[in-house]
């Protein structure tokens, strides 16, 4: 493609000219300037064509030059539906249209758009659901259709991230408007966030011309811009998109790959207004735009957007759009103004002596499109008879360009996200914002203000109010009005031929609405569902004004009682890799956690922790778990227990506090011993379990499953602040790093590092607590027995874990000391019958099911949930937790198959594996209350639904006198 | 079992729970209260200490007290108390006298001894009643964010407002880092305001890495003491 000569400076504000850049569009080089957006670049190299409409697959080209339509979306290899008209242009960019079949310029679906008569609003939902079974056939074929760009799913998302930002202030849209206001708030002493979506300030001052000179709109915009830039409480944020707003003025603003999460004690919107269209056949054919979109290719690109233009306008701005068009060469062969020539006596005189030619209270009827149907070609003038009539006289005027605009619409989205109102003004056919909440301002267009003077007047008294609500201030803002009327009351001409579209976005035309109300779908919400008007890309900026229009006269109501559709975030389309911004996924390792890692342990998470699975290869899993579990039983292991909670309870009332929370008698347990402690909630239902030591009088240190100890610490503090004792309790899991060292070899080790305690079986016995030094480091040790041999939990300070490692490991050199995971852990434990809360237990069970009545104290007047537990435990039981028995080789259950009584489900499996030690499988399982006597068989369905006859025995599996724990 | 002159963080018995994330790379250690700390991290951290600079400093001593005496007790030990929970305050030993609830206090040591300050205070008696002492030493990691960026690293983290406007030297804000919980407090330490961050020791590396991604932007990286004190 050949570069087209851009316009002379001082259009093309964007640009760079001694900077070109080259990308591929459809296979193509196209060469634009830097500072060229994807759309500008092709429009400078004389490509209209972007895209093909949603459901008739029509040719589309720029509308809006502002990212607020769909006309311009493209395809890029790794993100579809991108706005050409917003995605900067770059070197080497991969770019092509889409949603078509063949080629952007032979569309073969185009021929979809000869049928359009045969596919109504709501054809879908209408036609395909019979005969019945037929939709399975239409679906396939109509998804293939549907859509737009493709999806790479291959695609790895960038780096995104989030930032909080705090302000006094925070204006939302960098135009006149908001430029003022940030000012004005600014000189007030606030500090002021000023965000706008485009790449440069100023809004309509960048690209509108406010007089007829031509000078105003440039030196006002330099003016403020440089105040702004200058000023020390402003911080400008360009292309910066707030995408939503949410309660207390909490507002996404999204900068490329960032979202900011703005805090703003006040919000000013001065989002300013979309310009609108004019309904009337074929005006979507690339060539027609809207007056503002051709200023912003003059003035930001520097492009001429055509070399014959009309301009069809209701507003005394389409003759400044004219004179601008003049100005840069480009022949402006009539301005259609939809209003009387009575309306627009004095612009219409100024026009007429630059030598335009007006025709008043006409409009374009219908637009022609060239041989090839890509481009406009001419249009069908004819002079307005009535509402929506025109007369039989035609007037073809050639042109390749139509400007046109029929007045505005505030960009209301944020302001309706916040709870206002759109209330419909007919005097001057427009719609107002009112309703909105506290700390929440408007200022310049979308209030409803156009006059150049008075939107800067309204940005001042915005910030004063703003000032006022920030005790900056207690000047009272004056009221702001405008009396400039920018609207038609209706700029819609139905052609019998139709193709006279409403929503650009979803190609609706004007007797699609009218025909869903005639369905009976009269309110808006209905008719947007039914017809989908104002749900594609543009999210009704263009539609929703005439949709209100044409469904009020449908239905015979006035337009602020029909409304517009419900206006929620985001305001523009946004990507989740932004949304999701950079993903925090905190975890927790242990002190010794990389010298498991260099074991080569295979780490497992617990909640947020990571523990040692096993020590080996992941293939070898069983064997590596088997191994591990013989040298326990046979010699000695180490096991890192750091997860496992800690809470520290001291004070006067700390063994009242114990014996409270705990199904247990704590009382009267002696200094120095170590007490089983089950925790059961208010329903009756263990929840946790762990050991409570008794370090002093006054002074309990209690061990929590790793995943219930925040709970746990959580309960007691909300028990506490009910029970008010006197104590101190403090999760201390953190603080400790633990390792149980187990196994008939263990004392003889711990005897190596630990020099002042008397470590034999006299004088620390089973289930004694005692505190010494290991390896020189302060510790705390308890004598557990949770895998069932002679074995040591020591409780060091966090940051000598990895020390305290480190000394058994050396230490244990001698007896071949092994680490071991807590797969074998659990493996021990189960030969051993001990549960573990939440894996062999659940939301249901209680302490009688558990078979843990002997760890309630029944004579102690209360402990936590006692009254529901006697409760449960009182009625007829339907299950009971047991151990089973397989035979080796026969098809392992796993946790979770179900136990079986005839044909009906009477429990499940909770944990089994096959021992080495037993020599069996091994299991616990609820079962029916019939089934629980220790040489019963149940039978448990397996995987493949085949099922395998186990029997119930006696717990524990191994080791039934508890001998080898004691030793 | 330790060897008071090895530079390896291993060779001694207290360690940082995330002291392999930065002793690869680091230039120089020095030993600190049993344990390593970074003496130098590279040969610009003075300048990135002024820009944007993270040290761990897990192994120095700090120590915690709470309860009804809690108070009563550091103003025994000629400690300032400050005035309201979530506050800070600097004894006349350099020490950072931190008030977490009307009933918690810590003490950070000063950045130019070697803890014995607050060794000695923490092998001091308490009350008899209503002061227990706390471990802080040891459930908590202890980063040290400094620079003239902190607070614009600490808003890609977290959802205060940490901006010197909003919370100024002597501040400390109980909230959450990275989805993670965390005390900041704003203090002098050495030459520079700077922010403490203690978050579980357990998620000591998590935290250094996230923040330090936080920093990248600002061309932030580890730094050792010296650059600081």
């Amino acid at each position: 493609m050949s570069t087209h000569q851009r316009l002379k400076a001082p259009m093309g504000l964007l640009i760079d000219r001694e900077k070109t850049i080259s990308f591929e569009f459809e296979g193509a080089t196209v060469t634009g300037q830097a500072g060229d957006t994807l759309a500008s670049a092709l429009a400078a190299n004389g490509h209209w064509l972007l895209s093909r409409s949603f459901k008739y697959h029509r040719p589309r080209g720029p509308l809006t030059m502002a990212g607020q339509d769909a006309n311009t979306l493209i395809q890029l290899p790794d993100e579809p539906n991108v706005l050409a008209d917003r995605k900067a242009a770059a070197a080497g960019l991969q770019v092509s249209g889409q949603n078509y079949s063949g080629s952007l310029r032979d569309d073969k679906d185009a021929r979809l758009d000869w049928f359009g008569r045969f596919m109504p609003v709501g054809f879908y939902y209408r036609t395909f659901f019979r005969p019945l079974g037929s939709w399975k056939y239409w679906e396939k074929l109509i998804r293939r259709k549907a859509g737009l760009g493709r999806v790479n799913l291959e695609v790895r998302p960038d780096y995104c991230d989030k930032v909080y930002r705090f302000h006094d202030v925070v204006v939302v849209g960098a135009g006149p408007a908001g430029l003022q206001a940030a000012l004005t708030a600014a000189d007030g002493g606030a500090d002021v966030l000023l965000v706008d979506e485009n790449p440069l300030a100023g809004g309509a001052l960048s690209y509108h011309r406010f007089d007829s000179e031509g000078n105003l709109a440039d030196s006002v915009r330099t003016r403020l811009i440089d105040d702004v830039k200058a000023h020390p409480r402003i911080e400008l944020l360009l292309n910066a998109t707030c995408n939503g707003w949410f309660l207390d003025n909490y507002l996404p603003v999204i900068q490329g790959n960032r979202m900011y999460k703005v805090r703003a004690r006040e919000c000013i919107l001065a989002t300013g207004s979309f310009e609108q269209l004019v309904v009337f056949r074929n005006n979507d054919l690339p060539g027609i735009m809207l007056c503002s979109a051709a200023q912003r290719l003059m003035k930001w690109y520097g492009i001429a957007p055509g070399q014959r233009a009309v301009v069809l306008t209701g507003n005394d701005d389409g003759y400044h759009t004219a004179l601008d068009l003049q100005d840069q060469g480009v022949t402006v062969q009539a301005i259609v103004d939809l209003r009387p020539a009575a309306e627009a006596a004095d612009i219409r005189h100024i026009a007429t002596e630059k030598g335009l030619t007006v025709l008043s209270g006409s409009t374009v009827y219908e637009a022609l499109a060239d041989r090839k149907r890509q481009h406009l070609r001419q249009v069908d003038v004819r002079a307005i008879t009535g509402r929506g009539t025109v007369a039989d006289t035609s007037r073809l005027i050639d042109c390749d360009l139509l400007c046109m605009g029929s007045g505005y619409m505030p960009a209301y989205q944020l302001a309706c996200q916040a709870g206002a109102r759109l209330d419909y003004r007919e005097e001057r056919a427009e719609f107002s914002l009112t309703g909105l909440p506290p700390h929440l301002h408007l200022a310049g267009s979308v209030n409803g203000i156009h006059d150049l003077d008075t939107v800067l007047a309204d940005g001042r008294r915005a910030a004063g109010s703003v000032l006022q609500s920030l005790g900056l201030s207690d000047a009272v803002a004056e009221a702001v009005t405008c009396s400039r009327r920018v609207n038609v009351d209706w700029p819609i001409f139905p052609h019998p031929r139709g193709k006279d579209f409403v929503d650009l976005d979803e190609d609706l035309q004007s007797k699609d609405l009218v025909n869903a109300t005639k369905l009976g779908y009269r309110d808006i919400q209905l008719v947007k569902r039914f017809s989908t008007v104002g749900m594609g890309p543009s999210q009704g900026r263009h539609s929703a004004l005439p949709t209100a229009r044409l469904v009020a006269a449908a239905t015979d109501r006035t337009v602020s009682e029909t409304g517009v559709t419900t206006a929620r975030p985001p305001f523009v389309p946004e990507r989740l890799e932004v949304l999701a911004g950079r993903g925090f996924d905190p975890y927790r390792r242990t002190a010794m956690h990389h010298r498991h890692v260099e074991l080569g342990a295979r780490m497992v998470p617990a909640g947020v922790w990571q523990r040692p699975s096993y020590y080996g290869l992941a293939d070898r899993r069983d064997a590596c778990i088997h191994a591990e579990s013989e040298q326990v039983r046979q010699r000695v292991g180490l096991i890192d227990v750091s997860t496992l909670g800690g809470i520290e309870v001291r004070g006067p009332d700390a063994a009242e506090f114990i014996n409270r929370v705990y199904t247990f008698g704590f009382l009267k347990q002696p200094i120095g011993r170590t007490r089983y402690a089950i925790y059961t909630n208010e329903q009756g239902v263990v929840i946790d379990d762990g050991v409570a030591c008794r370090i002093a009088e006054n002074h309990f240190y209690v061990t929590a499953t790793t995943t219930g100890v925040d709970r746990v610490y959580r309960d007691m503090l909300k028990w506490n602040a009910q029970w008010r004792l006197d104590i101190d309790i403090a999760n201390v899991t953190s603080a400790f790093a633990a390792v149980n060292l187990a196994g008939p070899l263990s004392r003889q080790i711990l005897a190596r590092l630990c020099d002042d305690l008397d470590l034999s079986a006299e004088g620390f016995p089973y289930l004694a607590y005692r505190e010494g030094t290991v390896a020189g480091i302060p510790a705390r040790l308890l004598r557990v027995g949770f895998v069932g041999e002679l074995g040591y939990e020591i409780h060091v300070p966090a940051l000598y874990g990895e020390a305290l490692w480190d000394a058994f490991m050396s230490a244990g050199e001698p007896e071949e000391l092994r680490p071991f995971g807590v797969e074998t852990q659990r493996l021990l434990r189960l030969e051993k019958g001990h549960i573990i809360i939440g894996q062999d237990t659940d939301g249901m069970s209680h302490p009688g099911e558990l078979s843990l009545d002997w760890a309630i104290n029944r004579k102690k007047p209360f402990f936590l949930g006692s009254r529901s537990v006697d409760i449960v435990m009182a009625r007829p039981q339907t299950r009971r937790l047991v151990g089973f028995t397989l035979p080796a080789g026969t098809p392992k259950p796993e946790e979770g198959h179900l136990v079986l009584r005839g044909d009906h489900i009477s429990g499940h499996v909770t944990s089994c594996e096959y021992s080495p030690t037993v020599g069996s499988i091994i299991g616990l399982a609820y079962v029916g209350t019939d089934q629980a006597e220790p040489g019963q068989t149940v039978h448990i369905r397996v995987d493949g639904g085949s099922e395998v006859t186990a029997t119930v025995c006696t717990l524990p599996f191994f080791d039934p006198d508890n001998k080898r724990q004691e030793l | 079992m330790s060897d008071p002159t090895s530079m390896l963080p291993d060779q001694h018995p207290r360690r940082s729970l995330a002291w392999r994330v930065w002793a690869a790379s680091t230039q120089s250690l020095a030993v600190k209260s049993e344990g390593l700390v970074v003496q130098q991290a590279g040969e610009n951290d003075s300048a990135m200490a002024e820009r944007c600079g993270l040290i761990d400093l897990t192994v120095l001593e700090r120590t915690g007290f709470r309860g009804r005496q809690a108070a009563e007790h550091l103003e025994s030990l000629d400690l300032p108390v400050p005035d309201a929970p979530n506050r800070a305050a600097v004894g006349t030993q350099g020490e950072t006298v931190l008030r977490l609830s009307a009933r918690e206090l810590w003490v950070l040591s000063a950045a130019e001894d070697d803890g014995q300050h607050v060794r000695r205070m923490a092998n001091q008696p308490l009350p008899t009643k209503d002061c227990y002492a706390l471990y802080c030493q040891h459930s908590h990691a202890w980063l040290v964010l400094a620079g003239r960026y902190r607070a614009a690293v600490m808003a890609k983290l977290c959802g205060v407002d940490l901006r010197e406007s909003a919370f100024p030297v002597g501040h400390i804000a109980q909230t959450s880092v990275a989805r993670s919980n965390a005390i900041v407090v704003h203090h002098q330490w050495g030459r520079q305001p700077v922010f403490s961050l203690f978050c579980d020791s357990a998620s000591a590396d998590y935290l250094w890495e996230a923040l330090l991604d936080a920093m990248a932007e600002f061309e932030g990286g580890p730094v050792g003491l010296a650059a600081l004190v």
